[in-house]
């Protein structure tokens, strides 16, 4: 068979192969239709450096919330269009955390999560905000990453406010129902944005409720040595220890109060860094009876047994970072699919409007207010028999405060 | 230099003005600001032999400079600039004068001026008027008034001027008087002062010009990242990065900190684009650092003569 247009002579074989191809050709945006573009989400979090372990831990429940949307057939809003992860390494430097967003804007990112530490939250979404990007928060308490007008931050936990507003509310209860036997605190707090920001408002905090507080530390990060600042401790003969620092510090501090045998009803920490299940289990003897008012799941809601044992089953340690990593991403996920559309700024208006409510974390449905979720809160934990029970609020509380703890 | 080499350092120069990718534009924002702030120490330290390890003090003064022009008193935030130059050459001539009256020098002068740093850090941190240990968020307002860009090429253009000042200070400083005698103070101090050198005034003035400078450098930053906390200011952190900078590329030479600078940065940024593995790229960085300083104990500049004689 030749063709009289180009004289090129086609055999069968080449006529059939051609045709084939064609149809193939003909077929693929077909094909494409049905396998829509990837939403490309960066995630942000310090994974090497001082604060690598929990900057992992939020990137793991980030990976893991991409993972269970793309099984679920993705975002079905927009023909299951799957997520995809861009994964960056801020190593706790706020110009890094910056570079990335601009790195990852220019690869196609849709939205961001992130950033763990406050200080590289605040450059990341100031960053994000130059594009009108959407970023959810995964960690990153201080108020200021949503009050400063910013239209495209969102943030589904407690701020610092609303963590402290519920932590001395829940401290002043647990002491009254032991008949209110502490009297005194002193406050250990790590000095960057975090720390002090926290320790002024427990301070301010254990005024309101009757607790002198008898001599406040701050610490630099990383401490590699608490022995000075423990004895002062010891001298001032506190009823409570109170503590808001990152994971080495908070072990530490807590390991060296216990070597020297400080006399204490109790170490109550506020957004203890190192208060985890993994310090539960390596320290048994100094974490016993810690308590720590922190983030934590709502452990009478029957999914989140079923997350640990995910984490767990994984080689995990289950951590608070862990969840908001995964819901963070989530919030993402169902704005995506209320949208219809990974446009900007559809998604963004998409999260102001939210009312993800498919989370077991104890919020109820989400409802922001300038970017933050007003329904979320923190709750009392306890080491108890080296697992870590809720002891308040009561309608989420697992077990009953030890406290005053016993006397070794 | 010839016409051709300064046409080729113009061209590179230049080149980010034309790249559309603004991730790229900020590593050459980031390059460029490195190499201000390593010529920034060069000039005392490099120059001087004045080795200091507390120089985050002057950035530190004028990020909070910064800071405090535009969210407590409502002032232009270009004013800062000369008002943080101001403050970092007071603070600058106030530790120099007070460490080289007392004779320090060497490790000693660079323990005093880390003492220094820290004392600062601990002012900022303790001061609700700093505000403490929360730092200073500035609002976002962008715009040429507000010292706030959104295109990347418009704050390199401003990193790339600053660079710029320094490199001519370098320049004057080599090839002045008062550049002479801080040369000979660094080669040798009892000689220079029997020579009749000013000891204290030299190296007093040379601090201040350093730290003038280098003050400039937290305005920039504070401008561009829009937030200050007494451990980005005042952190040891950003001391070491000046001093590594320099001392890769060469101290007490004009080009040093910017080859530095530069070769910090490719390695940096490069490997940390291009290689996922969590914790690789900070490795890499510091096996090429052990490299260069191991092969290289005269910085990259010494490369040119070590071929030479090759």
């Amino acid at each position: 068979m030749t063709n009289s247009l180009t004289g090129i002579r086609l055999t069968r074989r080449a006529a059939l192969a051609t045709g084939a191809a064609t149809a193939a050709t003909l077929a693929a945006p077909m094909v494409a239709r049905a396998q829509p573009a990837a939403i490309k989400l960066g995630l942000i979090h310090p994974v090497t450096g001082a604060l690598a372990f929990s900057g992992a831990q939020c990137r793991l429940g980030g990976q893991m919330a991409i993972a269970d949307v793309n099984a679920a057939g993705g975002i079905k809003s927009m023909g299951g269009a799957k997520i995809e992860a861009l994964l960056g390494d801020a190593q706790g430097k706020v110009e890094i955390a910056t570079s990335l967003v601009d790195q990852m804007a220019e690869a196609g990112a849709a939205g961001f999560t992130g950033a763990f530490a406050s200080n590289l939250g605040l450059a990341a979404t100031t960053a994000a905000a130059k594009y009108n990007l959407p970023f959810s928060i995964d960690s990153g308490i201080v108020d200021s990453i949503t009050t400063r007008g910013l239209k495209n931050v969102f943030r589904f936990f407690p701020n610092l406010s609303m963590t402290i507003g519920g932590a001395m509310p829940a401290l002043d209860g647990i002491n009254k129902a032991a008949g209110s036997p502490a009297k005194t605190a002193v406050l250990v707090h790590e000095n960057g944005v975090f720390g002090t920001s926290t320790a002024k408002a427990v301070a301010d905090g254990l005024a309101k409720i009757g607790i002198k507080v008898l001599g406040t530390f701050p610490h630099a990060t990383p401490t590699r040595d608490f022995t000075n600042i423990v004895l002062q401790i010891k001298a001032l003969k506190p009823d409570l220890v109170m503590m808001t620092n990152y994971e080495n510090e908070y072990v530490l501090a807590a390991r060296t109060i216990v070597q020297q045998r400080v006399p204490l009803m109790a170490m109550y920490s506020v957004l203890g860094g190192g208060f985890n299940l993994k310090f539960a289990k390596e320290a048994p003897d100094v974490a016993e009876n810690m308590m720590d008012f922190n983030h934590w799941y709502n452990v009478k809601d029957p999914r989140s047994a079923a997350f640990r044992k995910r984490v767990e089953g994984a080689g995990h340690v289950l951590t608070w970072e862990v969840p908001f990593g995964y819901f963070a991403v989530k919030l993402l996920a169902d704005a995506w699919q209320n949208a219809g559309t990974a446009d900007k700024d559809k998604t963004v208006a998409a999260l102001a409007a939210s009312t993800f409510s498919d989370h077991f974390m104890p919020y109820g449905p989400t409802k922001f207010i300038d970017g933050q979720n007003q329904g979320a809160q923190a709750v009392a934990l306890q080491i108890q028999k080296g697992d870590i029970a809720v002891v308040w609020p009561t309608e989420f509380a697992s077990a009953k405060a030890v406290f005053p703890r016993p006397k070794a | 230099m010839s016409r051709m080499a300064w046409m080729g350092i113009a061209v590179l120069a230049l080149a980010p003005f034309a790249l559309t990718s603004q991730y790229l534009v900020n590593i050459a924002m980031l390059t460029a600001f490195s190499a201000f702030l390593g010529q920034a120490w060069n000039l005392s330290g490099g120059f001087g032999g004045l080795t200091s390890f507390g120089h985050t003090a002057f950035f530190g003064l004028g990020a909070y400079v910064a800071a405090l022009f535009a969210t407590r008193w409502g002032i232009s935030p270009w004013l800062a600039l000369p008002a943080a130059a101001a403050l970092g050459g007071l603070a600058g001539a106030v530790i120099g004068f007070a460490s080289f009256r007392a004779g320090l020098r060497g490790s000693y002068f660079a323990l005093v001026t880390l003492a220094f740093a820290e004392v600062f850090h601990v002012l900022a941190t303790s001061l609700d008027f700093t505000g403490g240990g929360q730092g200073i968020n500035l609002p976002l307002k962008l715009g040429l008034a507000n010292f706030q860009f959104v295109d990347r090429r418009a704050s390199y253009a401003v990193v790339l001027a600053l660079l710029t000042l320094a490199m001519a200070v370098a320049f004057r400083l080599r090839g002045s008087r008062f550049g002479a005698r801080l040369a000979a103070i660094r080669e040798n101090e009892d000689a220079a002062r029997a020579l009749g050198v000013d000891i204290v005034r030299t190296k007093t003035a040379a601090l201040a010009l350093s730290g003038a400078v280098t003050a400039l450098g937290g305005v920039v930053y504070c401008q561009t990242y829009l937030f200050v906390d007494p451990q980005i200011a005042f952190g040891v952190e950003r001391s070491v990065e000046m001093l590594l900078v320099v001392m890769i590329g060469g101290a007490g030479t004009v080009w040093g900190p910017v080859l530095g600078a530069i070769a910090l940065h490719l390695v940096a940024d490069t490997s940390r684009a291009w290689i996922a593995t969590p914790g690789f790229a900070p490795m890499l960085y510091g096996v090429v650092l052990l490299a260069i300083i191991g092969l290289l104990p005269g910085g990259i500049v010494s490369l040119r003569e070590r071929l030479r004689r090759a």
